[in-house]
């Protein structure tokens, strides 16, 4: 796993939580069940945090293709993007260097994350 | 929901008749490693971040004896749930203070098509809530008692 697409999956994980806890339905359904649900302000300070570990290239990537899509990074499974359900070409690795390109779906245009 | 449809997120792959941990994230740990290793989560680390946070906003353990962990993660692709008992008990953090001996660990993809997360969530906090079931959860020693004891449950 590349550490460049792990901390971006961090981050979409850290998005996914905030936006369950700031939304009321989804908050109320929980502690309906007996789950208590607080700590909005450390989640993001939490998301702070990992920013400042993000390259800004790699967060221009995950937000342009954020504003497409719910999800910016998907897994792959089978040399399937979880993403799109197509078929990666062979060319697609999982190998991402320091400084090279984040491994992209051509199809669908989504950070893959190998599974 | 029907006991089968329950039970189709359990697996005899994902029962632990007994925990090895003593602490909280000790279980945490475990638990996740228990799905990274039948090849459900491509990377336990980040399955087990997201876990450890949402505990953050309050701990899962629902009090009496029971334990429902539970969030969403980019590392998972389908539904599951790993069941975990500990005979002697965990220090969870929960509400009553109690140790904890029943833990189901519910794990759910990022996008949830079949809308099957809080409902199952909400079923499991309804089995949990009968006395009986617990004390017959508690003495499962394999995981086909356990789904007898979720179909007795569920009155088949
Ligand atoms: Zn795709």
């Amino acid at each position: 796993m590349s550490d460049r697409v792990q901390r971006l999956a961090q981050l979409q994980d850290l998005e996914l939580m905030i936006r369950e806890v700031e939304d009321p339905a989804s908050k109320m359904k929980e502690e309906a069940l007996g789950f208590s649900v607080e700590g909005l302000a450390q989640l993001q300070n939490a998301r702070s945090r990992l920013l400042k570990q993000i390259p800004k290239q790699d967060l221009r990537a995950y937000q342009r293709i954020r504003r497409k899509y719910d999800r910016a990074v998907v897994p792959v499974m089978n040399r399937i993007c979880l993403g799109c359900f197509q078929a990666l070409p062979t060319s697609v690795t999982r190998n991402v260097s320091e400084a090279g390109p984040l491994p992209i779906c051509e199809n669908c245009g989504r950070i893959l994350y190998w599974l | 929901m029907t006991a089968e449809r329950l039970l189709s997120y359990f697996g005899e792959s994902r029962f632990v008749p007994e925990l090895r941990s003593r602490s909280k994230d000790g279980v945490l740990g475990e638990m996740a490693r228990v799905l990274a290793d039948e090849g459900e989560i491509g990377d336990p680390a980040l399955l087990l971040e997201m876990i450890r946070r949402r505990e953050s906003l309050g701990s899962t353990g629902l009090g009496k004896g029971v334990a429902v962990p539970h969030g969403r993660s980019t590392a998972a692709t389908d539904t599951r749930i790993v069941f975990a008992l500990s005979k002697k008990g965990v220090d969870f953090g929960a509400l009553d203070n109690e140790p904890c001996r029943l833990f189901f660990l519910i794990v759910a993809p990022y996008e949830d098509r079949k809308h099957e997360y809080l409902p199952l969530l909400g079923k499991i906090v309804e089995v949990v809530s009968d006395e009986a079931v617990r004390e017959r959860l508690l003495q499962v020693d394999s995981f086909g008692a356990f789904t007898q004891t979720i179909r007795e449950a569920f009155g088949e």
